[in-house]
């Protein structure tokens, strides 16, 4: 799906977080987000969280 | 003895403990070099002409709290800002017998590549002032590499360890995370976050790491895995990806960043070709990560005084507040099986990782600041391009230098290992300086 990311919508999600935008940085924000893409995403077990990084790195250490 | 300055901190702690030179000597050389230096470079935010304790000169990013003293984290908000309690690592320091001798220049809150600051003057790279020194820890770089200092520490969340070191010619250490505490100092990422050395070589960075790695009760997430210094240092396993390196990255620096492989080769090195990481995507799960939590960190201050930021950092803090939740989350939990991943792909049965610190030669100030023009974006992505995906992962990485390009301006090799894999990176660090001399070269004022 394209995202539909536009400035009035960044503007008003960074209002709503009490967040003033420097002049023209709304247009800037909402092309970065569209343009933003994730093309190599892994499989993400569902039960895994945030966590299990911490455990990653003890399996992954030098023996 | 010759400048004092000009000693490894190897020798010099040498020196000292033997007491052929006393610590007034060398900070005295170091104060001499830094009044030279200082207008040219703009590498010091403070210096300590009196400094009463005894030890080895070093000075530290101004992000390292020492309590009674000022950190101003290279900001306008924390101007004058008088720290209550000293960081763990500044203390492992003075119990190793260092001295601070000052507070060194960096990027606004840690939260840029370059060497701007529009607060406190941008940093030069001692190698041609018109060049950047890399940043954020771009004091650290650019005075470790003047003989200012004998090193300094510095913080690395998307390569602001290596960034500096590769641009200014010195070695530089971004450790695991975890494996150093960073109780005392700065936040920018919590996640991300990591404190290492700068210093003349690799073997001077493996004293510093020494003294300052190791579990610390104040950061619940500092590790308590040993830290064990001595390795054997030939025989290493090297991954590289020979003809991803002769596609994608700046001819003179590929060439540099080959002949240094293989001239761990011929040191007894085995190289092994291997497809390299997927750069892009563990980059942009770095910034979806760094910038959630630096503008969570942030919050406060820009809600209530965002025209104290400078425009370049309040922009880079503005985009964090439009990160879904959900997808930095979602970075999160996928970063166990990206490391996963990379030890078993990309690693496999090699030791370390080798590539270049930048794909491209050192840039200038001017082409990076806010004078740049429409190539100014994409081209301080190219900077921080072959540095964010290890702090995704989190694993360590070294950079030392390997050449200098047509201009004079000297290039990085990076080697990135296994999670707290650091001495086998040091050693084979050290094993390539013993055959080269490209960390002995020094700028001329």
């Amino acid at each position: 799906m394209t995202k539909q990311w536009n400035s009035e919508t960044i503007e008003i999600l960074l209002a709503a977080q009490g967040i003033r935008l420097a002049p023209g940085r709304a247009e800037k924000i909402a092309n970065a987000l569209n343009a933003a893409t994730v093309s190599g995403s892994l499989p993400l077990e569902f039960e895994s969280d945030p966590t299990s990084y911490v455990l990653a790195l003890e399996r992954c250490k030098a023996k | 003895m010759s400048d004092p300055a000009s000693l490894s901190l190897a020798a010099a702690a040498q020196a000292l403990r033997e007491r052929r030179i006393s610590s007034r000597e060398l900070a005295d050389a170091c104060l001499a070099r830094i009044a030279r230096w200082q207008p040219r470079i703009n590498a010091f935010i403070s210096v300590e002409q009196d400094a009463a304790n005894e030890g080895v000169p070093l000075a530290h990013k101004d992000m390292f709290y020492r309590k009674g003293r000022v950190s101003n984290c290279g900001s306008r908000i924390r101007r004058g800002w008088v720290a209550r309690e000293t960081s763990t690592a500044l203390l492992r320091l003075d119990a190793a017998g260092m001295l601070q001798i000052g507070t060194l220049n960096m990027a606004e809150f840690a939260y840029g590549p370059t060497g701007h600051n529009d607060h406190w003057g941008d940093c030069r790279n001692p190698w041609n002032p018109e060049y950047i020194p890399g940043g954020s820890s771009s004091g650290s770089g650019a005075a470790v590499a003047a003989r200012l200092v004998f090193g300094a520490l510095g913080s690395d969340t998307g390569g602001s360890v290596r960034i500096p070191a590769a641009a200014c010619g010195v070695s530089g250490l971004k450790t695991t995370w975890g494996r150093v505490s960073r109780h005392g100092a700065m936040p920018l990422s919590h996640s991300l976050d990591t404190i290492g050395p700068l210093a003349r070589s690799a073997e001077d960075c493996a004293l510093l790491l020494a003294a300052i790695a190791g579990h610390d009760p104040l950061d619940p997430v500092s590790s308590r895995e040993p830290y064990v210094g001595k390795i054997s240092n030939s025989g290493f396993r090297i991954a590289i990806s020979t003809a991803w390196i002769e596609r994608n990255v700046e001819p003179e620096v590929a060439a540099a960043v080959l002949a240094a492989a293989g001239a761990l080769r011929s040191g007894g090195a085995q190289l092994l070709e291997a497809a390299p990481p997927d750069f892009a995507t563990l980059s942009a799960h770095c910034i979806t990560v760094m910038q959630a939590e630096a503008s969570a960190q942030h919050a406060r201050w820009m809600r209530e005084r965002p025209g104290d930021y400078s425009s370049a950092v309040r922009a880079r803090l503005e985009s964090g507040f439009a990160v879904p939740a959900a997808a930095y989350l979602e970075a999160l939990r996928l970063r166990g099986t990206w490391l996963e991943r990379f030890c078993a792909t990309t690693l496999s049965a090699a030791d370390f990782y080798l590539l270049p610190a930048m794909k491209i030669r050192v840039p200038t100030l001017e082409q990076t600041g806010a004078r740049g023009g429409a190539d100014m974006p994409a081209l301080l992505g190219e900077v921080t391009r072959l540095t964010r995906w290890v702090n995704y992962l989190g694993v360590p990485a070294l950079v030392i230098p390997c050449g200098f390009d047509s201009r004079g301006l000297p290039i990085g090799l990076q080697l990135v290992g296994r999670p707290f894999a650091e001495a086998i990176l040091l050693a084979a660090g050290h094993a390539f300086q013993r055959e080269t001399d490209w960390h002995q070269r020094v700028p001329v004022s």
